[in-house]
């Protein structure tokens, strides 16, 4: 009896009311994690995909093989600018992850206090036509 | 308990140590919660603590049904308040309005429901993380590697959030069974007969070859042991011990989610009764637990797969490395494929097994001075191991040494067809330069003794690679054979250079694992699927007597076929079983591989009868032989030496050789299947080399060809006591352990011959004593104690399955050899559409002409054909006799012919 009323319990407190309670705390908790993870993953996949440190390691290794001077000279100014032009990308997508996880932070909340502000301040009530 | 070794290991449920499964007690339990029994783990007491009834599945539904019509209602809100917001935006205001402060702020009531709607956005996003998965992820399903703490928890664990749906719907399934039943408990049976009629149990059983219908009966009897009674309806204590195994399972696996494979494992496992039912049906626990083993290995592939193609897309799709070192290759692109960009794209398989080689492969290149040659017999899996190597290359899981490198796989028989030799090596050199030029290639070379013999005298182009690989600038990995190893590289400066990796052959295990992972192309090209059994089959089939090519190469080989067969003989979507297999391995080598049927069983208990239509007489030798048969067509014998070994003594022409070849049509379907050695060819020392072949000669020898080309046959060696004794030697071998090694020092399998050795000494005693009337076995032990003793040595005597003395025949017996010759010319005669009918007095006087004491009944034929067959001849040449004719043997020995009737009137 005790099970079928929880079962019973858990539809209507836990997956219909309870989880308007627990949304905003897996916000910050489980789904913070989970899109920290998501990101991180992310920039490690272009991390790999940019392959800096291979570059590096191959600073002084010409490029294409052209062992001649003038190649190997040119291979390295290359390899240079291929490696900042690199990093700054990573850089970048790094600081796009970053704005993500701000946004996550943040966006819900500000668009609930905005909202809650514009109905409180604002002209809602006697905008929204069918109240008019 | 059985368990498949590759199945993970599932600690023991034990009782609950804090209340001891006391129901008054334990239902405040706060390790069980009132389970009373579960398996202690580091992430808890794992217990199944959950109710099913038929309010709680009704619940179950309703809570699926609600969540989907809520997620629904919530995605048309977050719609509707983006449309409301943009529709106002769009008429009502300019872009530049938009783009103030105020307009977000001052309380615009679209801007109300758009704020609305991103709050409602994040509620979904929250609702579809945590509403919609099927059940909680086990603990263990992404952190693989986390080591598990060693001190199990005290907390109870309630397994069932975990179930999948389909698991969930088979505890339900269970418990409406029970329900229909009238049963008061739920057992393993009944979870077992529940995930049988599940979607997977489908599955299971089509794998397993087996049909619900045959099991019904058996099945329900068995459920009708739990205890009955009217409801509540409970979880037996092994039931609830399954379940929690079920999720202990799961988790050892990796898995996602605990599924309904898993309760059908444990509720099998927990059952013994359920296993002796199986059995006595003709599934081995074993067989069970092997296509759960399918499955998971299936579940894993897929995975790889996954992971595979996310590492796979950071390798580049050109001859380019990463790091941009390298050059175009345009003349080794001509002459070789790019396995790494093939592996890259898809086209390569992973490999199943053979870590050890690869492991040791891995080892040797590290090293990164020298190169590596794959040792090992075709179809052992050379081509996977180099395969394996290019996708760990794509996924760069692979040394230093190999990283952004691409392995090229170069065509030596194009390069070596350009038939000016020296414009092969000049091509070899040129694309050897590419490689070091652009330093990012490994290159593979299958089958690299090509290279041997191909160039202008001594240098050939095996030495040119040679001098090449010392300079070090260049990785090679190589296959070869054993035999090719040994000919042509072993000893030259080439196999110096290369360090030797053997690839052995796959056993029974590897291969039937190998069989489960290609299980799914070979289905997916044929549109039918693959049994247990059938997989089993082609294992045990291919190992034991396709040894043409290696398993599992072999066992792959019949597998693809008898799906073809399957496919042809019964359509699309059917299964492949054992008899498909065992049809495919009989047509290609004609042993009678099937299972023995009803008919064949019958033909085989009267195969005395059968045999003495061909032999007359020698009951003895006819009773000797037939058991063999039986034996070996029973599956009764060892499998490491040959079928049997029989000596054959007695005097010429009693019908030792026909008795040979009855043999080799009653059991290898053809009398022509021998292999026939006149031993006086073979009496000095040196014919030993035309017999298995000179050292290094490919062709090898008579005897090692012969059964290497036919394994399965007799090997019937004449007048054995005329061979050299070193020969003799060679077959203590041959008959002991049922293999030989050849010239070329190929292992020749004699497992499936039948050797039958005929000998001519001690015809006089024979004679003499059968005269005097003394009984066989005297006859016979006489033979072996003195007769034979300066003859064969007793330990080749000893290696006989038995030694068959064929006495002289008698007159009686020569008559029915008489008729028999008599019949089979009136057979001639009758394909040709004439009737041929003989006297008694004429073919006894042709058995009195033809009987010799001597000669047994060799001279009968050459009578037959001197005073019947010529003058028959004579009678068709000389059109005497037409059509629908009889023709009579009179008693005089003289020829008539007999008009047929006129039917016409």
């Amino acid at each position: 009896m005790m099970q079928r009323t929880g079962a019973l319990a858990r539809l209507v407190f836990v997956d219909l009311i309870g989880s308007v309670v627990w949304f905003p705390v897996w916000w910050y908790t489980t789904g913070l994690k989970n899109m920290i993870v998501w990101c991180v993953e992310g920039i490690n996949y272009r991390r790999r995909q940019y392959a800096i440190g291979l570059w590096v390691r191959n600073f002084f290794v010409p490029m294409y093989a052209q062992y001649d001077w003038g190649g190997r000279l040119v291979s390295i100014w290359m390899r240079f600018v291929v490696i900042i032009g690199r990093s700054l990308g990573l850089v970048l997508e790094g600081l796009a992850y970053a704005f993500l996880v701000v946004c996550w932070c943040v966006v819900p909340p500000l668009a609930l206090v905005l909202a809650l502000q514009n109905i409180i301040y604002g002209t809602f009530v006697q905008q929204v036509p069918t109240l008019r | 308990m059985p368990n498949a070794s590759s199945l993970p290991q599932v600690p023991e449920a034990v009782v609950c140590s804090a209340c001891g499964a006391d129901s008054r007690a334990s239902a405040s339990c706060h390790m069980c919660h009132g389970a009373g029994v579960g398996i202690p783990t580091s992430d808890g007491f794992l217990v199944w603590n959950t109710l099913v009834d038929d309010f709680t599945i009704a619940i179950r539904k309703l809570r699926i049904k609600i969540n989907a019509a809520l997620h629904l209602l919530v995605m048309v809100g977050i719609i509707a308040c983006l449309a409301v917001f943009l529709w106002n935006v769009v008429n009502h205001y300019s872009l530049e309005a938009v783009q103030t402060v105020e307009f977000w702020t001052i309380g615009h009531w679209f801007v109300t429901v758009f704020y609305l709607g991103v709050v409602l956005a994040a509620f979904f996003i929250f609702r579809l993380s945590e509403f919609t998965g099927q059940a909680k992820y086990l603990p263990h399903w992404l952190r693989k590697d986390e080591n598990k703490k060693p001190s199990p928890a005290n907390v109870a664990l309630d397994v069932a959030p975990y179930f999948s749906v389909e698991a969930m719907e088979t505890v339900e399934a269970a418990y409406l069974l029970a329900k229909e039943l009238g049963r008061i408990e739920i057992t393993p049976d009944l979870l077992f007969a529940a995930a049988l009629s599940g979607r997977s149990g489908g599955l299971f059983m089509a794998r397993l070859g087996m049909r619900f219908e045959s099991v019904k009966s058996d099945l329900v009897r068995l459920l009708l042991l739990a205890p009955a009674g009217k409801p509540p309806i409970t979880f037996s204590r092994e039931a609830k011990r399954a379940l929690a195994a079920s999720f202990a399972l799961a988790d050892e696996a990796h898995r996602k989610h605990v599924t309904a494979m898993e309760i059908f494992v444990q509720a099998f496992l927990e059952s013994q009764k359920m296993q002796d039912l199986l059995d006595k049906l003709g599934f081995q626990a074993a067989h069970v637990l092997h296509v759960a083993e399918w499955v998971l290995l299936q579940e894993k592939l897929k995975e790889d797969h996954e992971r595979f193609v996310a590492l796979a897309r950071l390798k580049p799709k050109t001859v380019m490395n990463r790091s941009m070192t390298a050059v175009q290759t345009s003349l080794l692109d001509r002459f070789s494929q790019d396995l790494t960009l093939m592996a890259r794209n898809g086209y390569l398989m992973p490999m199943i097994g053979n870590e050890k080689v690869m492991d040791e492969l891995m080892r040797a290149l590290e090293g990164g001075l020298r190169s590596v040659v794959l040792v090992g017999e075709a179809g052992a899996g050379k081509e996977a191991v180099l395969e394996e190597l290019a996708r760990r290359m794509v996924e760069e899981d692979v040394p230093p040494i190999l990283f952004d490198k691409r392995l090229v796989s170069v065509n030596l028989a194009q390069v070596v067809a350009a038939g000016d030799m020296g414009l092969a090596a000049e091509r070899l050199l040129a694309m050897l330069q590419e490689v070091g030029v652009s330093g990012n290639i490994v290159l593979a070379l299958y089958g690299i003794e090509a290279l041997v013999g191909s160039g202008s005298g001594p240098m050939d182009l095996a030495e040119t690679l040679a001098s090449e690989l010392d300079k070090g600038y260049c990785l090679v990995v190589a296959t070869t054979t054993p035999q090719a190893w040994s000919q042509y590289l072993e000893r030259r400066s080439l196999g110096k250079k290369l360090i030797k990796v053997e690839v052995k052959e796959a056993d029974a295990e590897q291969t039937v694992h190998v069989l489960m992972a290609k299980a799914a192309s070979i289905e997916y090209q044929n549109r039918v699927f693959l049994s247990y059994a059938s997989i089993e089959k082609a294992t045990q089939l291919a190992t034991r007597y396709l040894h043409d090519t290696a398993a599992p190469q072999n066992a792959l080989m019949v597998m693809r076929e008898a799906a073809v067969l399957a496919r042809k003989q019964r359509g699309e979507g059917t299964f492949v079983s054992a008899d498909d297999v065992a049809k495919i391995v009989h047509d290609k080598t004609n042993i009678p591989v099937e299972m023995v049927s009803s008919e064949e069983s019958e033909k085989l208990l009267n195969l005395e009868t059968r045999m003495h239509g061909r032999v007359v007489g020698q009951d003895e030798a006819v009773v000797a032989v037939s058991r063999a048969i039986r034996r070996a067509r029973a599956e009764l014998r060892e499998g490491k030496r040959p079928i049997a070994n029989f000596l054959f003594l007695g005097p010429t022409g009693v019908g030792k050789t026909e008795m040979a070849k009855t043999l080799a049509e009653q059991y290898f379907g053809d009398d022509a299947a021998m292999v026939r050695l006149d031993m006086s060819e073979y009496q000095d020392k040196s014919s030993i080399a035309r017999m298995i072949g000179h050292p290094g000669d490919e062709r090898g020898g008579l005897l090692t060809e012969a059964v290497r080309k036919k394994p399965f046959t007799i090997v019937l060696c004449d007048e054995i006591e005329k061979a050299h004794p070193d020969i003799l030697t060679l077959f203590l071998q041959v008959m002991d352990d049922g293999r030989l090694t050849d010239g070329v020092g190929r292992t020749i399998d004699f497992t499936n011959t039948i050797v039958i050795m005929t000998s001519n000494a001690g015809t006089g005693f024979i004679q003499n004593a059968v005269s005097e009337g003394q009984s066989m076995e005297r006859i016979k032990t006489a033979l072996l104690e003195r007769e034979l003793k300066g003859i064969f040595r007793p330990e080749f005597l000893n290696r006989f399955d038995g030694v068959i003395v064929f006495k002289p025949l008698t007159r009686d017996e020569v008559v029915q050899i008489a008729w028999l010759l008599v019949n089979k010319t009136a057979k001639m005669l009758e394909d040709k559409g004439i009737y041929f009918r003989a006297d008694d007095v004429a073919v006894e006087a042709l058995a009195d002409a033809g009987f010799d004491p001597l000669f047994g009944a060799r001279p009968l034929r050459r009578v037959l054909q001197d005073r019947l067959e010529t003058n028959l001849a004579d009678m068709l040449l000389r059109k005497s006799v037409q059509r629908h004719d009889t023709i009579v043997l009179n008693a005089d020995g003289s020829l008539s012919v007999e008009p047929a009737p006129d039917t016409l009137g």
